[in-house]
């Protein structure tokens, strides 16, 4: 007797109750922890609610919000400094820097010197540090008056005078760079060792052998095999930034002027500060529908990936 | 069997009651100044005087106060008693998130007693009932290093904004010194609101008026809000301000009262509280008994008088709380004189005849005239926009200035397209 003889429509009925109760659960804490509020803050976004008139709500007043925030011009530079300063710029620098960091631990001269624990451990301690105490930390290290980094600059003589980064344009977006890339570092560098590791190495050694230089067996042998990882790395760093409100708040408040204004504190103000949760709301379900688009992709990259493993 | 559920019985209802009395008789005050200390002191002798009566304190930043608490009371919880802003009672009240005090104070004698405290038309709302009771009062006035102004030169306290300028130039030139140390920058509860308040309100102008028809209306045009961007800015331009101040957006911060103690900065302008600070940290670094070397003095006038604003705190009893009455008489002991006297003794008190009974000797004599001279926010609290949104706007706006984003007249313009929605 075969096993389709078994697969009576009963017991595939049978089976796909027997599914969904084993799935229920997870669905339900799903459906509240995570749709619910989704679908709340969709209704918030089409109605004019205060924050002075939660407990009478607001006035359904259909896609107003959407036409006022998107045809803000204010609205699009929040946008612009979101997706270029607050979010490419930072995950690429992390991108190349953990990598370039990675590549240095992983290198036969830290491993000849045996540095290659003592490089892991350091490189805890910033990924072990709270955003907040490191927004802290990094402030007063930047202080023009009694910060480190000013009287280091001025000592070595490449600054004259020292320099209010947090208070120049020209700074400001390289100094929050620096604190978030300071912090969130050590994920993309962690991550990169652990691709690297399992590179074969005698696919290393056979292209060496056939006459590759260096950097011609990272492009072609190395930079392959770990690319599903940068891949995947790049993007949740894209999640962690795009939506981050931390970083900017506590190091600038979205200042000087609104120069460092990201969608987060712009929701953050138009909610809290100005009380207008119906259009706060309304960026907010246009920050979760550009996310949406990077998780769409995000997940084809990882469908990807185990295709590739599977082959 | 039986006997152990009856002792199960027993140790659960023990448990119950326990907890429910533990519940019943703890309050909650929410706290959100430094001088915190103070306050649990007092509220240790509250206990000791009110045996079975706990005091919890929760402290949160100022900025936080109103969307902490108006979440809060939204899904029926928070506090029971909290201290906030005067100009943030009216937004309570519209909230529904406070319990008027009218009920408390309907005995003829308490009712007498209001009459005694300043801003009471703040704690007002347009139903005519009181939502706050005021507990603090004060305002902000110039501080000067008189030390500093000596070294330059400087004999007499500048009396106008553009003498004021002059002044602090010339101690920056004369001795390499920050001439006016403020916090010039644009996050959440900032200084410049007030800084360019003073200077529209000497000017005559105001940025919220009442109009004779009872609506409410801008008091100033672009070009008045573009002069007063352009007097802060020049500061900025003239050294006379780091540029560092930029990023500093309250007047409590180390970057602030740290050079005025140590003699780096001419002046700076701030609430009694900070110059009291100021004065404890310089006499804790000069042990040797000399005079303090400062002074305070009224904020520069133009074409009207020097004038600040009415600021202070006030206390809300939420309405959600279950115990109302213990609220109530925490808040009264709260605003007791003999609170002001043994335990909260950098503030003064908001009922004008303990404020009579101050003396601010000759360090605070300022503070005594600026008190004297203060306006309330009135059209501003009043009118339909929301104080925190103009006092973010205009941050906002003046620091474009300040970086060079915008020119005082197209910030001027912004701020003003900003206010003037929010007014229809």
């Amino acid at each position: 007797m075969t096993a389709a003889a078994f697969a009576t429509p009963r017991r595939v009925r049978t089976d796909s109750l027997v599914t969904w109760l084993l799935i229920a659960p997870a669905m339900l804490v799903l459906a509240g922890f995570y749709l619910y509020p989704t679908g709340y803050a969709a209704w918030i976004s089409l109605t004019d609610l205060s924050f002075l008139h939660l407990r009478q709500g607001g006035d359904f007043i259909g896609l107003e919000n959407y036409r006022s925030v998107l045809g803000s011009a204010a609205f699009w530079r929040v946008m612009w400094r979101t997706a270029f300063w607050l979010t490419a710029v930072s995950v690429a620098v992390r991108i190349v820097l953990g990598l370039a960091l990675a590549l240095l631990i992983e290198s036969a001269t830290i491993r000849r010197y045996r540095l290659r624990t003592v490089l892991r451990l350091a490189l805890l301690v910033p990924w072990a540090t709270p955003h907040i105490v490191a927004v802290f930390i990094w402030r007063w290290l930047l202080d023009p008056q009694v910060g480190t980094i000013n009287k280091a600059l001025v000592a070595t003589g490449v600054l004259q005078q020292p320099h209010a980064f947090l208070a120049d344009t020209s700074t400001v977006w390289a100094a929050i760079i620096t604190i978030i890339v300071w912090n969130s570092l050590p994920i993309a560098t962690v991550s990169f060792i652990a691709a690297l590791q399992s590179v074969p190495r005698d696919l290393q050694e056979a292209a060496a052998l056939d006459g590759a230089g260096r950097i011609a067996v990272f492009r072609n042998v190395t930079l392959p095999h770990i690319m599903p990882t940068v891949a995947i790395i790049s993007m949740l760093l894209v999640f962690w930034t795009f939506n981050n409100f931390v970083y900017v708040w506590l190091t600038t408040g979205a200042g000087p002027g609104r120069y460092t204004d990201v969608l987060a504190t712009d929701v953050y103000m138009r909610g809290f500060v100005d009380f207008q949760l119906g259009a706060s709301a309304t960026i907010g379900m246009i920050m979760a529908a550009t996310l949406a688009l990077f998780g769409v992709i995000y997940t084809r990259l990882l469908a990807r990936r185990a295709l590739a493993e599977r082959l | 069997m039986r006997r152990r559920t009856m002792l199960f019985a027993c140790v659960l209802g023990a448990c119950a009651l326990w907890i429910s009395t533990a519940v019943a008789g703890t309050l909650t005050l929410r706290y959100s100044d430094p001088d915190w200390k103070d306050i649990r002191a007092a509220l240790d002798q509250y206990e000791r005087d009110n045996p079975g009566t706990k005091v919890a304190l929760d402290r949160v930043s100022p900025a936080d106060v109103m969307p902490q608490f108006l979440r809060e009371t939204a899904v029926g919880t928070g506090p029971d008693v909290v201290q906030v802003g005067f100009v943030q009672v009216k937004d309570l009240a519209t909230a529904q998130a406070v319990l008027p005090l009218d009920d408390f104070t309907k005995p003829q004698k308490a009712t007498q007693a209001l009459a005694d405290y300043v801003a009471l038309d703040l704690a007002t709302w347009k139903d005519g009932k009181v939502y706050a009771l005021p507990w603090t009062t004060d305002t902000f006035a110039m501080v000067y290093r008189t030390d500093l102004m000596q070294k330059a030169g400087i004999t007499a306290i500048p009396k106008t904004w553009d003498e004021f300028r002059d002044a602090a130039k010339k101690v920056h030139d004369a001795t390499g010194k920050v001439g006016f140390q403020f916090p010039f920058g644009s996050a959440n509860g900032n200084g410049i609101w007030f800084a360019a308040n003073y200077w529209w309100w000497t000017h005559g102008q105001a940025l919220i008026v009442k109009k004779p028809d009872g609506s409410y209306g801008l008091g100033v045009t672009a070009a008045d809000v573009a002069d007063d961007m352009r007097y802060f800015d020049s500061l900025l331009k003239a050294g006379v301000t780091p540029k560092a101040m930029i990023s500093v957006s309250n007047w409590a911060d180390p970057v602030i009262i740290e050079p005025l103690v140590s003699g780096d900065a001419m002046s700076t302008l701030v609430p009694p509280a900070n110059f009291k600070q100021i004065l404890v940290e310089w006499k804790e670094r000069n042990p040797n008994g000399s005079d303090p070397p400062f002074i305070s003095a009224l904020v520069p006038e133009a074409t009207a008088p020097s004038v600040t604003h009415a600021g202070g705190r006030s206390l809300v009893i939420n309405a959600n709380t279950p115990d109302p009455k213990g609220a109530w008489k925490l808040v009264q002991f709260l605003s007791s004189k003999k609170m002001f006297s043994d335990y909260y003794k950098t503030q003064m008190p908001a009922q004008k005849t303990l404020l009579k009974e101050i003396d601010f000797g000759p360090l605070l004599q300022g503070y005594a005239e600026q008190l004297q001279r203060a306006r309330s926010w009135g059209p501003y609290a009043e009118g339909p926009v929301p104080i925190p949104m103009m006092w973010n706007e205009t941050a906002r706006d003046f620091g474009s200035v300040f970086v060079g984003e915008s020119t005082p007249d197209q910030a001027a313009q912004t701020l003003l397209a900003a206010i003037s929605k929010n007014l229809k």
